[in-house]
């Protein structure tokens, strides 16, 4: 009995096992100490559980490398704050970047206790992401923080209900009613790039100062930044889709923050949603949700059965289908757009001839396939099928189908009987040949009279 | 071979037949010394597709032969000009192709399978026989001297001037035009000879046969027009005119008419505009000639001042209204040039662009030509003798040929068959007068009738000079000399100037050994073998051909020049700064850069040679990003070293051409062989774009298009991060901060 059950056990866990992150389970864990993780051990241990190969190093270790013979080692990387200023020779700027380039995933967690090291800062600021000056910085808000364990320093910054600061999103990190605390965080600022975006951002009245140094006084000009311009999670998403996140606050991941209870100036205190919270960033940062596949591309003409043919004719009917699927933690499930979004089609050479949004045609059990049908332009060419679909926590999706579009074949025109305006000219040579074949006929037959005598 | 072929007939003791005999062997000599001396590239070289047109006129042939006809006319071509697209099948002049594939498939029927490649590579010289052999009977109908039409032909067969265009592997239109070229004339002097609708209709045809194979046939359009008004202006109206004229008219131009790229230009165009106005004019002289023969003489008169003037006012209002209301076609921009070889330059530095197109310089006449350059006006003299239709022919087309040949160096192909004919008539009027054996006494009588009809007036005098014999000797001996003379010129020019595959280039060695330069295949073949199927290669036009023939590779732009706006596309990439080609070739979707650079081997036909073009091309569209004036310095100069200017050193062709090259050379050394100048050490730094291949004599130079950066920084900072420079730390906040808007 027990055999049987332990089996169905070992069953359960495996399924749990495969069913994991789209771009791999290898995750490595880079920290300074080892037991240090024990702080942690909640959240790895969730990620365990959901599947994840966790690996752990600190940066002095020698064997640590993040390629092995030119393939990446690990599909994602989790920074723990780390004492060490800069992360060695194997966790350069130039390496993360390769391993980005490499489509691996990044999760930064930073704290404001500890100084960010040197390596992480630079690689960052290659990702447009600014840190604090001498990598040191706290954010405070003497309006929501956590009365409870911040009551002076003010430096436990409490979020109700992570919701998406634009509409047209897909509610990833949305937790409604929810609360999350923000422990000891460091702010950052984004450049103005469209592959990032800010996911929580400190509230209107936060700022961020040099407990060190600019304990006394903060001179305007010297402040990093305040306000809504101070971010506290952001996410990255490179052109090849590989995601770089950006947690202020590492503590927030923390066991003792999973449970704990906190409580804003003057209201009521809530237990804080951080568990829920961590998963759901850990999950994207690492490719288990907004993750699109595009299953197949079909574009034919209308009356036709042949698929994806390389040629057209200008004027042609053509319909255009495109299949697409999310991975939504362990599955594949129909993509669905969020609200006021839509899906594009460009059918251009040189620019887009046509922009048309795709509507759904039909949904099937783990695809929704969007289409449309259109009449190609009256222009030939070499043009491209585009669908060029890029949003913050979705993968990218950009689908390039060239076809060739060619002019009318001569035998293509409408005959010269068919067309009115011709009329005219045939009846003319008709005229003429009956007219040339009677005169002819004429002239043969009419001897000349006189000579018959 | 000349003289042999000149004695016989002078000899005079041969029976007809056997004169028969000897002219059809020395015809068949002469169409194989024609077709032997267009093979020394494939002797020097190999079996190969000569220059930039040839290859596109071969890969046209392969599809043809691949996919039909019917896909040949309607063939859209995908890859060249991207991304437009060319509707190759209606834009082209098919007979070349059409030509080689019925060759082919009638090979094959024959189950003798040639290679489609030696068929294109040897048609030229096979069609030089035949041009031989129409010269032939061209210059027979001019003069009874039976040695004239061998010696036209032998001279034909290998003057300079048309092995120029014809040289095995120059499969160019012009191969087997210059054959339909003269036998239409040939058939045009004997409809005209004979008033025959039979001949008229076959020069029509082969008029037809023309027009579907050059560009070229547009002369013959205008000349058979020139020649009728001429005839009619000297008052030698005639029945076999009228009948000539107008059956060649029409049907020639509905069998134009048929060619898609034609179509309806014969009656929407300028040039062919005095094709039809002669038309109409032959019409009118036919009925008043008919009028004349019925009214009275002073009703005549009246009658033929009105129509005359109703007639010309008529026509040239409506041509004038039809012109400027846009029904008929200004005359176009290569057109003017032929009048006015400046006009290109300043207008359309597109054609003033090809080296072909520029006006000849007075020793290519010698060069092409030879002694037939000084017996030519000679011909054209001997054709005032008699001055019959066809001698009138021969002047029109002799005037109308020298100015044309002035005016664009590759007219000269169609100078040539009228100085081969008229220099074969002076050539053999000298040689019937002095190789004539016969004493002056009794000979006085047969002589007699053949000076008059083509002797020189001056020695039809009794004159003891011509029949002594020193004179005899002397005169036939320079003569003599002057065609072997011909002969090694020929064989010379030939073998070293006209059979170079300029694909293929050839050096010598220290030692005098041959060394072949084959960069542009290593090239072309690395293209072929290491990028993708559809990879999109951007060049200078020159290439293109080239690319899609022997990399099979889309270009962007090709020697087909009908876009120019898309030329200058390109010339703005190649002359702008980095990042601002980086958009067009983006936009174009370019995954390949290739640039031609010779100032490793000091060949001086390279890109930054032909750099200004490319400026002032992209200038005509866009004056205000592009200006040739930037790319001199303040001297003047045009300089590629130290002392460039800025707009130079930063365009993508500079960069391209000398990115890395000092590192060639020891520290200080570079050089430039073909400027003969010292470059800088310190070569250009480029960002958008990285070096992929680069040939063994840095010929060719291909570059590959970067992708944006992955993580969304610029070619600059990316490229510095690469080399390892520290991004600068954000300067100390000065000024407004940048936000952030979400």
């Amino acid at each position: 009995m027990w055999s049987i059950l332990s089996v169905a056990a070992a069953l359960v866990y495996a399924a749990a096992v495969s069913a994991v992150s789209t771009a791999g389970n290898r995750l490595l864990v880079v920290l300074d100490d080892v037991a240090e993780k024990d702080l942690y051990s909640q959240f790895l241990g969730d990620l365990t559980a959901r599947g994840y190969d966790v690996s752990y190093e600190t940066p002095r270790s020698e064997g640590l490398a993040l390629f092995h013979l030119g393939e990446r080692k690990y599909d994602h990387l989790l920074f723990l704050p780390s004492k060490v200023k800069g992360l060695g020779p194997n966790l350069t700027p130039s390496h993360l970047v390769n391993f980005v380039n490499a489509d691996g995933n990044i999760l930064v967690a930073q704290t404001s206790t500890v100084p960010s090291s040197t390596s992480i800062v630079g690689f960052l600021s290659e990702l447009d992401i600014s840190l604090p000056v001498e990598r040191t910085g706290t954010v405070v808000d003497h309006f929501n923080y956590d009365v409870r364990s911040a009551a002076e320093s003010h430096d436990v910054l409490v979020v109700e209900g992570p919701i998406n600061i634009r509409p047209g999103l897909k509610p990833y990190f949305e937790i409604e009613g929810g609360v999350v605390a923000f422990p000891h965080a460091v702010g950052h600022v984004l450049g103005s790039g469209p592959l990032l975006s800010p996911v929580v951002r400190a509230s209107a009245t936060a700022y961020s100062y040099n407990p060190k140094e600019q304990a006394e006084v903060l001179d305007a000009d010297d402040l990093f930044a305040a306000g809504q311009q101070l971010s506290l999670l952001s996410v990255f998403q490179a052109r090849n889709s590989a995601r770089v996140t950006v947690l202020g606050s590492a503590e927030l991941l923390q066991n003792k923050w999973f449970e704990a209870v906190v409580g804003k100036p003057g209201g009521n205190s809530f237990r804080t949603d951080n568990q829920e919270f961590a998963k759901r960033v850990s999950g994207w940062a690492f490719q288990e949700i907004g993750v699109l596949r595009v299953n197949s591309i079909e574009h034919k003409l209308q009356e036709s059965d042949e698929l994806n043919p390389g040629i057209y004719r200008i004027k042609n009917d053509v319909s255009y289908n495109i299949s697409l699927s999310e991975w939504s933690w362990d599955k594949w499930v129909p993509f669905t757009l969020p609200q006021d979004d839509v899906l594009q089609l460009e059918f251009s050479m040189l620019s887009p001839f046509h922009r048309l949004n795709l509507a759904r045609r039909r949904t099937t059990g783990d695809a929704a396939v969007y289409g449309i049908s259109f009449t190609l332009p009256d222009q030939h060419g070499i043009f491209n099928f585009k669908v060029n679909y890029k949003r913050p926590f979705l993968t990218n999706i950009e689908e390039k189908n060239t076809v060739s579009v060619r002019h009318f074949a001569h035998d293509e025109w409408p005959r010269s009987f068919v067309i009115s305006g011709a009329w005219p000219w045939i009846s003319g040579i008709g005229a003429t040949v009956s007219g040339f074949v009677g005169f002819c006929a004429i002239w043969m037959y009419s001897k000349p009279v006189g000579k018959k005598n | 071979m000349a003289v042999e072929t000149s004695k016989g007939p002078a000899l005079g003791y041969t029976t007809e037949s056997t004169r028969a005999l000897f002219r059809v062997v020395i015809l068949c000599f002469i169409a194989a010394a024609a077709i032997a001396s267009r093979l020394f590239s494939v002797i020097r070289f190999e079996s190969i597709i000569h220059e930039f047109d040839p290859w596109f006129n071969f890969r046209a042939t392969k599809y043809l032969v691949a996919n039909g006809f019917h896909k040949f006319w309607d063939w859209f071509d995908d890859r060249t000009w991207h991304p437009l697209g060319r509707v190759t099948g209606g834009t082209l002049y098919p007979g070349l192709m059409v030509t080689s594939g019925a060759i082919y498939h009638a090979l094959k029927t024959l189950t003798v399978p040639v290679d489609i490649r030696n068929i294109c590579v040897l048609l030229a010289p096979a069609c030089s026989g035949l041009t031989a052999f129409a010269t032939y009977l061209l210059t027979n109908e001019m003069t009874t001297s039976p040695s004239a039409g061998l010696l036209a032909a032998i001279f034909m067969g290998i003057a300079p001037g048309y092995i120029s265009r014809s040289v095995a592997g120059s499969y160019d239109n012009e191969a087997i035009a210059i054959f339909l070229l003269v036998f239409t004339f040939y058939l045009w002097i004997k409809a005209l000879k004979l008033g025959s609708m039979l001949w008229g209709a076959l020069c029509a045809l082969f008029y037809g046969y023309m027009v579907a194979s050059w560009g070229g046939y547009a002369f013959i359009t205008c000349l058979l027009p020139v020649h009728a008004l001429t005839l009619i202006c000297m008052g030698r109206y005639s029945s076999r005119l009228y009948v000539s004229y107008t059956t060649w008219y029409a049907l020639g131009t509905l069998a134009s008419m048929q060619i898609p790229f034609v179509g309806f230009l014969p009656i929407k165009t300028s040039e062919h505009m005095p094709a039809l106005g002669i038309f109409g004019f032959i019409q009118l002289i036919g009925f008043i000639e008919y009028v004349r023969s019925a009214i009275s003489g002073r009703q005549f008169q009246t009658f033929l001042v009105t129509i005359l003037v109703a007639t010309f006012g008529l026509g040239l209002l409506g041509l004038v209204g039809l012109t400027s209301l846009g029904y008929i076609a200004p005359w176009s921009g290569r057109f003017y040039s032929l009048w006015d070889t400046g006009y290109a330059k300043i207008h359309i530095p597109i054609i003033a662009s090809v080296s072909e197109h520029q006006p000849t310089a007075w020793p290519s006449y010698f060069f092409d030509l030879n002694f037939l350059v000084w017996l030519f006006p000679a011909g054209v003299y001997l054709c005032f003798q008699e001055l019959r239709d066809e001698h009138v022919f021969v002047v029109v087309y002799a005037l109308f040929g020298s100015y044309f040949s002035g005016v664009m160096v590759r007219l000269m192909l169609t100078l040539t068959p009228v100085v081969c004919v008229a220099a074969a008539m002076s050539a053999s009027q000298i040689l019937d007068t002095y190789l004539s054996w016969k004493s002056a006494v009794p000979a006085e009588e047969q002589e007699a009738p053949k000076k008059v009809k083509g002797g020189l007036r001056g020695v039809e005098k009794p004159n003891v000079g011509i029949y002594s014999p020193l004179t005899k000797v002397l005169v036939s001996g320079s003569i003599l000399v002057y065609l072997l003379m011909f002969v090694s010129h020929c064989t010379w020019v030939t073998s070293n100037a006209y059979s170079s595959p300029s694909v293929v280039l050839a050096s010598r060695m220290p030692d005098g050994s041959q060394h072949i330069i084959d960069d542009y295949r290593e090239a072309y073949q690395w293209l072929r073998q290491n990028t993708k199927e559809d990879a999109k290669i951007m060049s200078w036009w020159d290439y293109g051909y080239q690319i899609g023939g022997m990399a099979d590779r889309p270009t962007l732009v090709d020697n087909n020049t009908w876009n120019n706006t898309h030329i200058a596309t390109v010339g703005k990439a190649m002359s702008s700064r980095e990042e601002v080609s980086y958009e067009i070739m983006r936009q174009h979707e370019v995954d390949y850069v290739l640039v031609v650079f010779g100032g490793l081997l000091g060949y001086s036909g390279d890109d930054i040679n032909k750099f200004l073009w490319m400026v002032r091309i992209a200038e005509g569209i866009w004056p205000d990003e592009v200006k040739e004036r930037d790319f001199f310095t303040s001297q003047g100069e045009y300089r590629v070293d130290e002392g460039a200017t800025d707009t130079m050193k930063n365009s993508l062709m500079y960069k391209m051409s000398y990115y890395n090259y000092g590192s060639l050379f020891p520290p200080g050394q570079a050089a430039d062989r073909v400027r003969q100048v010292r470059v800088p050490d310190q070569g250009p730094v480029i960002n958008t774009i990285e070096e992929a291949y680069t040939s063994e004599n840095w010929i060719i130079r291909i570059y590959k298009v970067k992708d944006l950066d992955n993580i969304g920084r610029d070619h600059v900072s990316a490229a510095a991060f690469e080399r390892g420079q520290k991004k600068k730390k954000p300067t100390k906040k000065r000024g407004a901060r940048v936000l952030r808007l979400d």
